[in-house]
């Protein structure tokens, strides 16, 4: 273990990733994952939640920047706040619940200090044993700065010297423009039920693994094969379950991704795919195109129906699949420890159906009974084991990399098939690291 | 009655725990579901996303995929143990809803000493109907006391 870093502050990212290969330690050193938090959790908008989980003032979710847990909160004023979750007294967290109403402030289980929406001091219960020696200005909880785009609320723990959340998305805020221009309100709702899962391994291994189209046909296969097998049984592809498709659908050839598009921008984002054809018509004796097209007018709702985009990736924290309405959040717990927390959004005046649809792809990508999700925790977990031993210390990321299609200021356009996507994940990485 | 529907969930569970899978599925309706929620008060699986939210065909890749070589996220497969506790029921309409409250000990080898044994645990609702003479599953709802999650990979049905 001999390139083991033990010293952050000798800690030099630039040593740690080449162009087309990553030091394996950016997986397995608890220092890295600490100099992360700081630096790229640190730094980067971060989603943390959508506008209409609040209704009433008071109205709270508590969610996570990295490691620290935040408290987002209705305030009378109409705004949501977000605080860190910790009483500025001793230091206990606040919230015990993931999400409640506290209209008359946050308590403190210990000794009653009572705090508003937005950290100020609420009431100090025997305060006069302080004397003159408690202010209450300077005994507020530290605000986090909120910014929102489109109902999506982000976080940035750098405050004022943050860039604005329009350039930290740049070219990806269009993958957010799917997801919201596909209601036929202009309304999202995100839904009360939340899916979770965890793995044993490094957070980054998502990042990694989502926009890869050549491991499912390995992965995968299992799945695959047993689709198959059903679909036989049950009399051929035409009366299979959307789900067991999707398990099928990671059986495709290698050649079906390399004809996709994949697109990169700065700040480590991607998504898979890109436009439908030119000959593309909408199906209008589909209920939900024709509502689509009641508010858009047939002209914008063509090409919201168009889009035809899979998973973004928003570095490092956030995986939007737009068509069927699911956010995920990555929560990075320690260096070998991660959860994912699965959203359903509705799309408000759509049809039931297109509900029932979200929550079918979010049961398949995010549960983790899975039998897709399963293999690749099991795959993160065996990366992390191997990672920690033999002779080769250098990870190879350069599948694709003389592939690239378009380059372009916002964003650089390849074949699925690329690690490109990784490339720009620690372009991004060593960026943000090199930032002290 | 009380006898047979005891034994009916008990040798359900018992079936997973000897992965006779294909009886298992079995005991299931052709269109019967087997879900698994996320909270303890989602009302219906159409409220939000499921842990499980099976039909027969998605039961039926689960357990086919158990007894595949390459499931690597069931290599080597899981071993369980199912324990069956306090069954009572009661009539609804043509149904019978039976309910127990069962514990799971399951055992992956992966070289993670003791790790690599977790528990699960609820209440199990099963809705079964009379067909042919012999009980069937309807329905079969888990509600795991910690529902919410978050999970490592589930493997083996619960």
């Amino acid at each position: 273990m001999a390139t083991q870093l033990r010293e952050p502050d000798r800690l030099s990212p630039a040593d740690l990733v080449r162009e087309d290969a990553v030091h394996r330690s950016v997986y397995t050193d608890p220092a890295i994952f600490d100099l992360e938090m700081k630096r790229i959790f640190g730094g980067a908008w971060l989603y943390l939640a959508h506008r209409s989980e609040f209704t009433e003032p008071g109205d709270y979710v508590v969610r996570h920047m990295g490691t620290q847990a935040v408290i987002l909160t209705l305030g009378k004023d109409g705004a949501v706040h977000a605080i860190f979750n910790r009483c500025s007294h001793r230091g206990a967290t606040l919230c015990a619940f993931d999400k409640g109403s506290a209209p008359h402030g946050h308590q403190c289980p210990y000794h009653g200090w009572m705090f508003n929406a937005d950290g100020s001091v609420r009431f100090v219960p025997y305060d006069k044993g302080y004397g003159d020696r408690l202010d209450t200005s300077e005994f507020g909880i530290t605000p986090v700065r909120l910014e929102e785009y489109r109902g999506f609320l982000f976080g940035n723990l750098k405050g004022d010297a943050a860039p604005p959340l329009a350039d930290f998305l740049g070219h990806m805020k269009t993958s957010i423009d799917d997801l919201v221009d596909r209601s036929p309100t202009g309304e999202l709702e995100c839904g009360p039920y939340v899916l979770r899962h965890y793995y044993r391994a490094n957070w980054k291994m998502t990042f990694e693994n989502l926009n890869d189209t050549v491991h499912p046909g390995f992965a995968h296969a299992a799945s695959v094969v047993s689709a198959k097998a059903v679909a036989n049984e049950v009399g051929g592809p035409d009366n299979i379950v959307p789900t067991v498709g999707m398990m099928l659908a990671n059986g495709k050839p290698i050649q079906f991704f390399q004809d996709i598009d994949m697109v990169t921008a700065p700040g480590g984002h991607s998504y898979i795919g890109g436009h439908m054809g030119a000959d593309y018509t909408p199906d209008t004796s589909d209920a939900y195109t024709r509502s689509l097209i009641e508010y858009h007018g047939p002209e914008k709702a063509r090409d919201v129906l168009s889009v035809d985009r899979h998973l973004m990736l928003l570095y490092p924290s956030s995986f939007w699949h737009a068509r069927y309405q699911t956010l995920r959040i990555l929560r990075p717990v320690r260096h070998d420890l991660t959860e994912m927390i699965g959203f359903v959004f509705r799309l408000k005046g759509a049809p039931e159906e297109t509900y029932r649809n979200a929550i079918e792809y979010c049961t398949g990508a995010n549960s983790a009974a899975s039998p897709v999700i399963s293999d690749d925790l099991e795959i993160y977990e065996r990366c992390l084991l191997g990672n920690r031993f033999g002779e080769r210390e250098w990870i190879p990321t350069g599948r694709g990399m003389d592939e690239d299609r378009e380059r372009t200021n916002t964003h650089d356009r390849m074949p699925a098939t690329s690690e490109g996507f990784i490339r720009n994940q620690f372009r991004a990485w060593a960026q943000y690291m090199g930032q002290a | 009655m009380s006898d047979e529907i005891r034994l009916f969930v008990e040798r359900e569970a018992r079936l997973l725990d000897q992965m006779r899978y294909e009886e298992w599925v079995g005991l299931f309706l052709p269109d019967a579901r087997y879900w698994v929620p996320v909270s303890l008060d989602q009302p219906s699986p159409e409220a939000g996303p499921s842990h499980f939210h099976d039909d027969i065909q998605v039961l039926m890749v689960r357990t086919h995929r158990l007894a595949n070589p390459r499931a690597f996220g069931a290599e080597p497969s899981p071993r369980t143990v199912h324990v069956v506790s306090g069954v009572t029921w009661e009539e609804d309409g043509d149904a019978i809803v039976a309910t127990s409250s069962q514990i799971m000990l399951e055992y992956r080898n992966r070289g993670n000493f003791d790790d690599d044994t977790r528990l699960f645990g609820g209440q199990v609702t099963h809705r079964l109907v009379r067909r042919e003479g012999a009980l069937r599953i309807a329905h079969k709802r888990i509600d795991l006391i910690n529902a919410e999650g978050p999970f490592n990979a589930m493997l083996a049905p619960l």
